[in-house]
């Protein structure tokens, strides 16, 4: 079975090499033949390397310790959905899983366009082809999972040997968030792979216009999102299984998950520039390139050990080969630019400081430079250990220093940044889109400030979210105004129809809700509280307006783990409220211990206790409780953020109607001039808007 | 006791002297007297936030309680050793720095080459800020008025339309 496994993987890797080749040769001698079929060799790719895991996972599933992948992650008593899980727990086995998605993606990149884009689409394919065959180089030749115990017999001939039991998988991959969050990272980060591939094969073959963009916006936008559900699934299960109170610690793992995500931002914001005005072309194409090398970097920073971090694999030379690779499509990237630079010029200028534009100028530089930041801070012990020999950290406290403000105007931008028209927004329209919005947020912080919240960043973040969240209210309310009172339907039904006719609109300014709700939740840390004490049955320890009351210590035990479980009684006011059941398993196979916390969460405040072991001097259990306020929150605007962007990907429900002749200037133009608070004088100056709207995306 | 009196009124810089030393005379005696146990959890807990746990989690000392953390117990032992011992904050730090190395600082150093990493990120933003500035002012510069595609929007249809969407947002 190893054997088939190992065959179908070589396979996939010679198919990968071929649709390459092939691709080359096609784009080459403009042969459709050979294209279609290095096409088709790149479609296949993805049913082979389905056959290469389904494989593993007939290993794992069926306890085969002939693997030393299977035994190095699993054992018998393990759940059968951490079975499945295990696959990706290692080195091997994520490249594995990396390749499948990865080929998952191009299988339907390839399918969808099939019959599209016969220009386009051979680089696509070829450049698909070669991320590929990178990626099934290291599953076959540098991290092959189907390596097999192999023991002598008696005659010297050797065999494949059988362990009896695994090493079990490691205890902090032992929750079910487990199970989805790396999934949903890999999606993420092999997802912007196509609009790398698109853009590239666009610049390459000096595709007109801006098809490229329009191609990949829905396939940049599930890649963004599913990398956007990573990152926070991630800080989930931080919080709910290592038990240090916090979600978030800047960690170089995280902080390489959440770079592409950043220029992935900055990426679908300013494309719309490009989309609407025909600007920042040479930006926009290098955004996906850099967002598709900061996935590569991010990876290769997880693989190589250069920098530690409790999440990253074991130290391997397989850093090298990522290395190599980035620098090979830096060097296409740079070079492809650098050839048809041309190609890039910009049809337009800015008008105007105060527009649209400038306000996707200024994202992009902000988002760009909290990327600098984040990466700065994370590479820099390393740099420094090179420049002068000495390592040094660079902690939490650095980042959230240089991040913070930062934050702080993102959200400024985000309530700022919709409201302004494109090309020049008149005094008029900005006193009438901001003065509510703006008085609103002041009253919101000067009643804060009066009830005694003094903390400068909670209260300027405060300040913020009330703004932006008017600002996307009256924006809802305006437009919905306008269709309620045409067609004489109510409020609620017509926000619902203003939504489903710009729902690239509408859905971004319900991602910017939850984006407000996620900084929330995150100022909510600023007020954490905690405690930790020796306690013995009968003792309290109080946190906050919380009593906590030691009942009882105790013993569980099942064939993977042994348990030391306190239970405690929590007291509000002298009332019994809730019991908790802090746990510290012991596991079995892999010899290790681990917390299971005990979270009380409400939209206010989260009761977050951790039974944090014995005293090494008393031996007496100590228990460390956190009064976290406002975490829930956090992932409540992350459910937000999924909703808006599900809901941006949904064709609008007016499209139909945009067709009509172009020699005269519509009813719906007027409105869109009148609207948009633009007074420019005709002439117009060169391009006009490229799409009418009764609002301006 | 009259004699010290007496002596005070004839001479006032006494009694200011005297003023001016109390506080002093209080804080030493303060610095002195052997700090209460609330006193140094505080500081134990302000030091061991500028302090990392060196078992590689990357986390605060302070935060790091992990499972099977190597270092933070210990460390944060060894921290309340050397607060009861008696040291300034900048002496146990340095301690520390001496077993550890500079990775035991959260904050690196802002001096010599660390400096760096404190001042690009602050210092990049504004060289970008002024790369959009001057991009905006060459845009600007090179903007020529012409024509729009397709036939201009009439001054009736257009005035017709203000007006419209006026009364509506100002209903």
């Amino acid at each position: 079975m190893d054997i088939f496994g190992s065959f179908a993987l070589l396979l996939a890797f010679l198919f990968a090499v071929y649709a390459l080749v092939a691709g080359i040769v096609g784009i080459l001698t403009r042969r459709a033949l050979v294209t279609k079929s290095a096409l088709n060799a790149g479609m296949a790719v993805c049913g082979l390397v389905a056959l290469t895991v389904a494989t593993l996972e007939y290993f794992f599933f069926t306890d085969d310790f002939s693997l030393a992948y299977v035994a190095a992650h699993s054992n018998r008593a393990l759940p059968l959905y951490y079975k499945f899980s295990a696959l990706w727990a290692g080195q091997e086995g994520s490249l594995l899983w990396w390749s499948f998605l990865l080929s998952i993606y191009v299988f339907f990149a390839l399918f969808l366009n099939r019959k599209k884009h016969p220009e386009l689409m051979p680089y696509v394919g070829a450049i698909l082809a070669g991320v590929q065959v990178f990626f099934l180089t290291l599953n076959n030749f540098v991290a092959n999972p189907f390596h097999v115990f192999a023991a002598a017999n008696s005659a010297g001939a050797m065999n494949v040997a059988r362990l009896s039991d695994g090493s079990g998988l490691n205890p902090l991959l032992q929750y079910p968030e487990m199970v989805i969050h790396p999934p949903m990272l890999y999606l993420g980060y092999t997802g912007f792979t196509i609009p790398f591939a698109f853009a590239l094969a666009a610049l390459l073959g000096r595709y007109p216009g801006e098809k490229w963009i329009h191609i990949t916006r829905r396939w940049t936008m599930v890649a963004w999102c599913f990398q956007g559900i990573g990152v926070l699934l991630g800080a989930h299960w931080a919080y709910a299984v290592l038990g240090w109170g916090g979600y978030w610690a800047w960690d170089p793992v995280e902080n390489a998950a959440l770079l592409p995500w950043i220029t992935g931002t900055a990426f679908l914001h300013s494309v719309m520039m490009q989309e609407k005005r025909g600007m920042m072309k040479v930006w926009n194409v290098w955004l996906v390139f850099v967002t598709f090398m900061l996935c590569i970097l991010g990876t290769s920073l997880t693989r190589s050990g250069i920098v530690s971090s409790v999440h990253a694999f074991a130290e391997s030379s397989i850093g090298g080969w990522f290395f190599g690779f980035l620098g090979i499509i830096f060097i296409v990237c740079l070079a492809a630019w650098w050839k048809n630079r041309d190609y890039l010029r910009s049809d337009n200028q800015l008008d105007s400081l105060v527009s649209r534009e400038s306000s996707f100028l200024f994202n992009n530089l902000i988002l760009l430079a909290a990327c600098f930041a984040v990466l700065w801070g994370t590479l820099f012990p390393v740099l420094s250990e090179w420049v002068t020999g000495n390592k040094i950290s660079v902690g939490p406290p650095f980042f959230n220093k240089v991040n913070v403000p930062i934050a702080l105007f993102l959200i400024f931008l985000t309530g700022v940044g919709p409201l302004l028209a494109w090309r020049k927004t008149s005094v008029d329209a900005l006193r009438r889109n901001f003065a509510w919005p703006l008085v609103g947020g002041l009253i919101a912080g000067v009643v804060a400030f009066a009830f005694g919240f003094r903390l400068f960043y909670p209260l300027v973040c405060l300040i913020l979210s009330v703004f932006v969240t008017l600002t996307i209210v009256s924006e809802f309310y305006r437009g919905a105004r306008v269709i309620a009172s045409r067609d004489g339907s109510s409020i609620l039904s017509a926000v619902g129809e203003l939504t489903m006719r710009n729902t690239r609109r509408y859905g971004g300014y319900i991602v910017h809700f939850g984006m407000v709700l996620i900084f929330i939740g995150i100022a909510g840390s600023a007020f954490n509280q905690d405690i930790q004490r020796e306690m013995a049955i009968g003792q309290t320890i109080t946190v906050g307006p919380y009593t906590i009351l030691c009942q009882n210590f105790d013993q569980v035990a099942n064939d993977n783990y042994q348990s030391d479980r306190a239970t405690l009684e929590v007291f509000r006011n002298g009332h019994s409220e809730m019991m908790l059941y802090p746990e510290r398993r012991f596991f079995l196979a892999s010899q290790v211990t681990e917390t299971v916390v005990a979270n009380e969460s409400t939209p206010i405040r989260d009761l977050y206790v951790v039974y944090a072991g014995r005293s090494p001097e008393t031996n007496k259990p100590v228990i460390h409780a956190y009064l976290n306020p406002l975490v829930k929150w956090i992932w409540f605007g992350g459910v937000v953020v999924v909703l808006g962007t599900g809901l941006a990907m949904f064709p609008d429900r007016r499209a139909a109607l945009v067709l009509r002749p172009v020699a005269q200037k519509s009813w719906g133009d007027a409105i869109a001039q009148a609207t948009t608070g633009s007074r420019a004088p005709s002439p117009i100056p060169n391009a006009p808007i490229r799409r009418s709207t009764p609002h301006n995306d | 006791m009259t004699s010290m009196t007496s002596e005070a009124r004839k001479n006032p810089a006494i009694v200011v002297g005297a003023l001016l030393a109390a506080p002093f005379l209080l804080f030493t005696l303060l610095a002195l007297a052997p700090p209460s146990h609330a006193q140094e959890t505080a500081r134990a807990k302000a030091l061991g936030a500028r302090m990392m746990c060196t078992c590689g989690c990357n986390q605060v000392l302070t935060a790091c309680n992990h499972v099977g953390c190597t270092s933070s117990a210990a460390m944060l032992k060894e921290l309340d050793q050397r607060i009861a011992g008696g040291g300034s904050d900048d002496l146990i730090l340095q301690s520390f720095i001496q077993e550890y190395g500079l990775t035991v600082l959260v904050d690196p150093p802002k001096r010599g080459f660390t400096a760096l990493v404190w001042i690009a990120p602050i210092v990049l933003p504004f060289f970008a800020l002024y790369l959009i500035w001057e991009l905006v002012r060459r845009w600007r510069h090179r903007a020529v008025l012409s024509p729009a595609g397709g036939p201009p929007i009439s001054p009736e249809l257009l005035h017709r339309a203000r007006s419209e969407s006026d009364k509506d947002l100002d209903e």
